[in-house]
C-alpha cells in the first residue's frame, strides 16, 4: 500500500530502530496527578499519613469522562499537593513516598486467563473493568479508555452539536503499532514484545466496540514480523504504514487512508464513522489488565532527542521525567526544551519534575542551542503551507487573519478543522509561528462563541 | 536567575530548515546557468548591464530601508534576486543609465510603495520593465548580435526573432531550432536559452522551491495555444504546413523564443504574486501559456509572455479562492 505517497504532509527522518523497552526501578517518591487524562479531576480518596499499597485506589470519581488513579508504589501518603501538568491546568496530585516493599492490594477482579475468556465475556464487563483499572489513551490529552470505547453518550443533541449526519455501529477496529510523532516511539519499542496480551487485549476490545474487522496498522520498515505472524494467527489484516510521512499515523488521518472514511472535523471522533483506533501500547495495556486482574501501574515511556542514550523504558507511573532523563544518561548542560510527545505535536513543559502519567508517551529533549526561533516576518505568499496542510487547508490566510485579529473569518475558512500538526510552521520560509497563530484563534473562536 | 530554566513554547519544536535567504539563494542558483549562456553570447555590455541592476536595485532598497526607518532587507537576498532577474531581461545593448534606473524602479514602485517583500500585488521585476518598456521603447530594443566570447568582434544591432515573426509569418521556416533553445540568438541578455532556463527550472521543482503546477500549466497553455493557432490562423495556413511534425516545429519555436522559459520558470512562480491553491497554481500556468502565444500571434506587442504573467498576478486573488475540499469537513445540511 503506497497511499503515503500521494499524502501531503511532510517528509521527517525515519525513526532509529528501537530496543525493547528496559525496566527502570520504582523511585524513592511518586507524584500521581488525580487527572492524567483530558476529563474530569479525580477525587482524593486518601489522606496525608495513610498507608496505601499499590494497586489501591487514590484518586476516584463519579464523573464518566474520569479515569480512577491507583498508587503505583506501596508506602505512606506524605501529601496532597497542586501541581501543574503539561497542558499547563493546575492538578492536586498524590505524593507518596515508597517503602521499597512494593506489596499489592489483595486481587479484586478475577483474572482472564486468554482471548477466548475474554471473546465470551460480556462487553459491559469487560468495560467495567477497564473503566476501574482507570487505563487512558497513551497519548497527549488522552482520554479515558472506557470514553473512547462506549458509543455516544446523548445520541441526538451531540448529533445536532457535531452537525454529523448518522453515527455508524462500530465495525472496524484498527491497532496502530505506527507512532505519528517521531522519534518519540513507545510503539515501535514493543513492536517485538508482544504475545498473549495482544490477542487477548484486541479480542477484549473487539468485543466491547462490536468491531468484527481488525486492521494492525504496521511500520513500515520497523521489525514487524512477531505482529505479523499473530495477525496471521488471528485473522486480523494488516496494513504497512510509512513511518515518514508526518502525520499520517494520527488518528483521523489515518481511519481515513485505511477504511475510505472521513472522520468529521472538527467535533467528530472515528467512532462516528465506525472506527475505533487504539494504539499499540494500549492494547498492551487492556490485555494485561484482563490477564492480570490487577491495574497498569507502569508506562512504556521514550526519551529522544539530546540525551547520552536515546531509548525507551519501562517507568512507574509518578516517576518525575527528570529522573528518567537522568537514568538515559542525562540532558544536554544547557538545557532548552523538555517537551513532552513528539516534536511536532508535543508540549514543552517548564519543570523537569513533571511525573510521568498514562498520557505521556515519552519526552525529546533539546539543548539551548537548538531550540526553534519563530520570526516576525510577513508572510510570502509561497504556498509551502498549502501544499503542506493534510488537511487542505490554507494556512497562509488562516495564519493572517488570526494574527490581524479576524479570527470570525478565519472560523468561516474552516480554522477549526485544523488540526495542529505543524506541518505549515515547518515548512514556512518566513518561520510564521503559524500554530501559535492557528491555536490562539481557536480559542478565541471558541471563546467568542461562548459569549 | 536560574540559568537552566527551560523554555515553553508552541509545538512544532522543530522546523524545516527553509528560510526566505535560503530560498532566494535557490533562485539566484537556478538563474546561473542562463545568466551564464547569456555573459557568453553578450559578453562586456550584458555584464555590466547586470550588474548595473542588481547594485542599482541594491543601494534603493538601503535608501528606501533608511527613509522607512526600517532594517534593510538585504541579508536575505530577496532584492539582489529580483535585481538579477531584471538584468536578464533587460536588452544587452542598453544605455548605462536604463538598468540604474530599472533596479530603483523594481525596489521602490515595485515594492517599497506597497509596504515590501510580501506585500506587492504584481510582480515588481515586470512592474519595473513594463515601465522601462513604456517609457524607452528604442533603448528596451538595443539588441545586439550574439558572438562567442572573446572573439572580439564589434558588435551589431540585431532584431529579435519575435520581431522578425511580426512582419514576417515565415520567420518559422527560418529559424534554426538548435541555435534558439541554445540561446545563439538576439534576444534579452538571460533569457535566450530556453536550456539553460529549462535546467534551472527543473533544479528548482525538484528542489521544491516552485509549485510545479505553474511551468507545467503554461507550457500546456502554450502548447495547446500554439497549435490551435498552426491549425486556424490564415497567414500561418498559407505556409501549408500539413503535418503534425511541421506544426509542432511552430510550438517548439514558441517555448524556445523570447522570454516564455523565463516567464514560466522563475517569474511567474516569483512567490509573492502568484496563488497558492493547487488548481489556482495550475491555472495561473495556463493563462501565462496562453498570453503568450495570443500576443505573438495576434496581439499589437512583440512578445506577450510578460504580460502575461503580469495580467496572471492581478487574478491571483481571484485564482486563491479555488481551495481544495478540506478533509473531514461536514457539509451542513446533508
Ligand atoms: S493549518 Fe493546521 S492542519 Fe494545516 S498544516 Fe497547519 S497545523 Fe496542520
Ligand atoms: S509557508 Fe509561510 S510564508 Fe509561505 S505562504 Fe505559508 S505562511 Fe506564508
Amino acid at each position: 500500500m503506497k497511499l503515503s505517497n500521494l499524502f501531503k504532509g511532510i517528509r521527517l527522518p525515519r525513526p532509529p530502530a528501537a530496543a525493547p523497552p528496559v525496566d527502570l526501578p520504582a523511585p524513592e517518591r511518586v507524584y500521581l496527578p488525580l487527572r492524567q487524562h483530558r476529563g474530569a479531576v479525580a477525587e482524593a480518596q486518601v489522606k496525608p499519613g495513610d498507608q496505601v499499597a499499590i494497586g489501591q485506589v487514590v484518586g476516584a470519581s463519579e464523573e464518566f469522562e474520569s479515569a480512577a488513579v491507583q498508587a503505583t508504589v506501596s508506602g505512606v501518603v506524605e501529601s496532597i499537593v497542586q501541581t501543574v501538568d503539561p497542558a499547563g491546568q493546575k492538578v492536586p496530585t498524590v505524593v507518596i513516598k515508597n517503602d521499597g516493599a512494593d506489596t499489592w492490594v489483595a486481587d479484586t477482579a478475577e483474572a482472564l486467563a486468554d482471548p477466548a475468556g475474554a471473546k465470551a465475556s460480556r462487553p459491559s464487563r469487560l468495560l467495567k473493568r477497564l473503566r476501574e483499572s482507570g487505563l487512558v489513551r497513551a497519548q497527549v490529552e488522552g482520554r479515558p479508555l472506557h470514553v473512547d470505547l462506549s458509543p455516544p453518550m446523548a445520541p441526538q443533541s451531540y448529533l445536532y452539536m457535531t452537525g454529523i449526519p448518522v453515527v455508524r455501529p462500530v465495525d472496524t477496529l484498527i491497532v496502530n503499532a505506527v507512532d505519528p510523532d517521531p522519534p518519540v516511539c513507545p510503539n515501535l519499542s514493543c513492536l517485538t514484545q508482544v504475545g498473549e496480551e495482544l490477542a487477548v487485549g484486541v479480542a477484549a476490545l473487539a468485543r466491547i466496540s462490536g468491531a468484527k474487522r481488525v486492521i494492525l496498522a504496521l511500520p513500515a520498515g520497523g521489525d514487524a514480523s512477531a505482529l505479523a505472524a499473530m495477525a496471521g494467527q488471528h485473522e486480523w489484516e494488516t496494513a504497512s504504514v510509512s513511518q515518514t510521512a508526518y502525520p499520517f499515523a494520527t488518528d483521523n488521518l489515518l481511519v481515513s487512508a485505511l477504511t475510505g472514511r472521513q472522520v468529521p472535523t472538527p467535533y467528530g471522533e472515528p467512532k462516528d464513522v465506525g472506527v475505533v483506533l487504539m494504539p499499540l501500547i494500549s492494547a498492551l495495556d487492556v490485555g494485561r489488565v484482563l490477564i492480570s486482574g490487577r491495574p497498569v501501574i507502569d508506562r512504556v515511556f521514550t526519551v529522544a532527542g539530546e540525551v547520552k542514550n536515546p531509548q525507551t523504558f519501562r517507568v512507574r507511573l509518578g516517576t518525575p521525567i527528570r529522573d528518567v532523563i537522568e537514568a538515559a544518561g542525562g540532558g544536554p548542560s544547557r538545557p532548552g526544551k523538555i517537551i513532552v510527545g513528539g516534536p511536532m505535536m508535543g508540549l514543552a513543559i517548564f519543570d523537569p519534575a513533571t511525573p510521568v502519567t498514562r498520557s505521556t508517551e515519552g519526552v525529546l529533549v533539546q539543548s539551548a542551542g537548538n531550540v526553534v526561533s519563530y520570526a516576525d516576518h510577513p508572510c510570502i505568499h509561497c504556498g509551502r503551507c498549502v501544499a503542506a496542510c493534510p488537511v487542505n487547508l490554507i494556512p497562509s490566510e488562516l495564519g493572517k487573519l488570526c494574527e490581524f485579529r479576524m479570527y470570525e473569518e478565519a472560523a468561516e475558512m474552516n480554522l477549526m478543522n485544523c488540526i495542529e500538526c505543524g506541518c505549515c510552521a515547518y515548512v514556512c520560509p518566513a518561520k510564521r509561528p503559524m500554530v501559535h497563530f492557528l491555536r490562539h484563534g481557536k480559542t478565541e473562536v471558541l471563546a467568542g462563541r461562548m459569549e | 536567575m536560574n540559568e537552566n530554566l527551560l523554555t515553553v513554547s508552541t509545538s512544532p519544536h522543530k522546523l524545516g530548515g527553509m528560510s526566505v535567504r535560503s530560498m532566494y539563494l535557490e533562485y539566484i542558483i537556478a538563474l546561473a546557468p542562463a545568466l551564464l549562456v547569456g555573459l557568453y553570447y553578450f559578453g562586456f555590455p550584458a555584464l555590466i548591464t547586470v550588474l548595473l541592476t542588481v547594485a542599482s536595485a541594491a543601494v534603493s532598497e538601503f535608501v528606501a530601508s533608511l527613509i522607512k526607518k526600517k532594517p534593510s532587507n538585504l541579508s536575505n537576498l530577496h532584492v539582489l534576486c529580483m535585481g538579477l532577474m531584471l538584468g536578464m531581461i533587460l536588452p544587452p545593448g542598453a544605455p548605462w543609465w536604463l538598468p540604474i534606473i530599472g533596479g530603483a524602479l523594481t525596489v521602490l514602485l515595485g515594492m517599497s510603495i506597497f509596504g515590501g517583500l510580501g506585500a506587492y500585488p504584481m510582480n515588481p521585476v515586470l512592474v519595473a520593465w513594463v515601465a522601462l518598456y513604456i517609457s524607452w521603447p528604442e533603448s528596451m530594443n538595443a539588441f545586439l548580435e550574439p558572438q562567442a566570447l572573446g572573439t572580439g568582434d564589434e558588435w551589431s544591432e540585431a532584431e529579435t526573432l519575435l520581431m522578425q515573426l511580426k512582419g514576417d509569418v515565415s520567420t518559422f521556416e527560418m529559424v534554426e531550432l538548435g541555435a534558439l533553445w541554445l540561446g545563439n540568438v538576439a534576444g534579452f541578455i538571460g533569457s535566450t536559452s530556453a536550456w539553460a532556463l529549462l535546467v534551472g527550472g527543473v533544479y528548482l521543482l525538484i528542489r521544491r522551491i516552485i509549485p510545479w503546477q505553474i511551468p507545467v500549466g503554461a507550457v500546456l497553455g502554450a502548447i495547446g495555444m500554439a497549435l490551435l493557432a498552426a491549425y486556424t490562423d490564415p497567414s500561418i495556413l498559407e505556409l501549408g504546413y500539413e503535418e503534425f511534425g511541421a506544426n509542432m516545429n511552430i510550438v517548439w519555436f514558441h517555448l524556445g523564443a523570447g522570454g516564455f522559459m523565463i516567464a514560466a520558470f522563475f517569474l511567474g512562480p516569483e512567490p509573492v504574486t502568484s496563488p497558492v491553491t493547487p488548481w489556482g497554481t495550475f491555472l495561473f500556468g495556463v493563462g501565462i501559456g496562453l498570453m503568450t502565444i495570443i500576443v505573438r500571434t495576434w496581439g499589437g506587442l512583440v512578445d506577450g509572455a510578460f504580460y502575461g504573467v503580469l495580467l496572471m498576478n492581478a487574478v491571483t486573488p481571484l485564482l486563491d479562492r479555488i481551495r481544495p475540499k478540506v478533509i473531514g469537513k461536514v457539509v451542513s445540511g446533508a
